[in-house]
């Protein structure tokens, strides 16, 4: 069994965990719902993607011999109250553009931090591929909805969102200001 | 509504708060989007700005749909 997790590192891995499940859910329920197509056809392979990296995260924290902590809030759950409710299909997605591209910068920083866990490691790299193609699959569904909302309407709801998202990452890294000393020295360091 | 929220429609008044009936937010999202589709309407966030209530919503789907 690898070396134990830290108090703070068990709380951020289910952190990611439950941001990943809160994804899952919200995808899976909306690819319930999709017409026939190839967004639906995405968006169940998203869903079926988070929803593997919820059990990737788990499966990591067994392998140091623990389970994940029961966490009520998601990153998600922020984004709304910040950035108000999507009304349509496409600002989902532009709000999903916007996430996915948190997601992957916060796991790239994180992955960087010396003295990282190979266990965990492992796992960013695993997780950072599907998410690679997750932006690219909203992209490309964002750019063929130009014609029918509008190039610019698009452009604004991006740039909207990114606002939000700046402001809730502040939010939540002040928020867990103890529990993500590592990851904010280490973001200093490299700024 | 009532079948998405898994409520019992006699619960789903008009005064109800939305995010008093759901225990995740984004289920509210999920729900909007749904019904668009049924109703083959289109919604932007301006339309929902000032919705709270299951009223509300009512009233701007009525409102989308007459016009």
């Amino acid at each position: 069994m690898a070396n134990k997790l830290t108090e703070n590192e068990l709380w951020i891995l289910s952190f990611y965990r439950t941001s990943e499940i809160s994804g899952a859910l919200f995808f899976g329920r909306l690819a319930r719902s999709m017409k026939p197509g190839q967004i639906q056809r995405d968006m169940t392979k998203h869903f079926s993607d988070e929803s593997q990296h919820a059990w990737y995260w788990t499966s990591c924290m067994q392998r140091f011999g623990t389970f994940p902590l029961k966490l009520s809030q998601a990153y998600q759950d922020k984004y709304l109250e910040a950035a108000g409710m999507p009304a349509n299909l496409m600002e989902v997605l532009a709000i999903t553009q916007t996430f996915e591209k948190r997601v992957i910068a916060q796991y790239a920083l994180h992955s960087r931090v010396p003295g990282l866990k190979p266990e965990i490691a492992e796992t960013f790299t695993k997780i950072m591929e599907d998410e690679k193609w997750h932006i690219e699959w909203v992209g490309e569904a964002l750019k063929r909805m130009e014609p029918e909302y509008g190039k610019s309407y698009i452009d604004d709801t991006l740039k909207r969102y990114w606002k939000a998202d700046k402001e809730v990452y502040g939010a939540v890294l002040k928020e867990h200001e103890d529990r993500v000393q590592d990851l904010l020295r280490y973001r200093k360091r490299t700024a | 509504m009532a079948e998405f929220l898994q409520h019992p429609v006699q619960k789903l008044q008009d005064a109800a708060i939305l995010t008093d009936l759901v225990t995740d937010s984004m289920i509210l999202v999920n729900m909007v989007i749904d019904l668009q589709e049924d109703f083959r309407i289109r919604l932007v966030q301006e339309d929902l700005k000032d919705v709270k209530t299951v009223g509300q919503l009512l009233a701007v789907f009525e409102r989308k749909m007459s016009g």
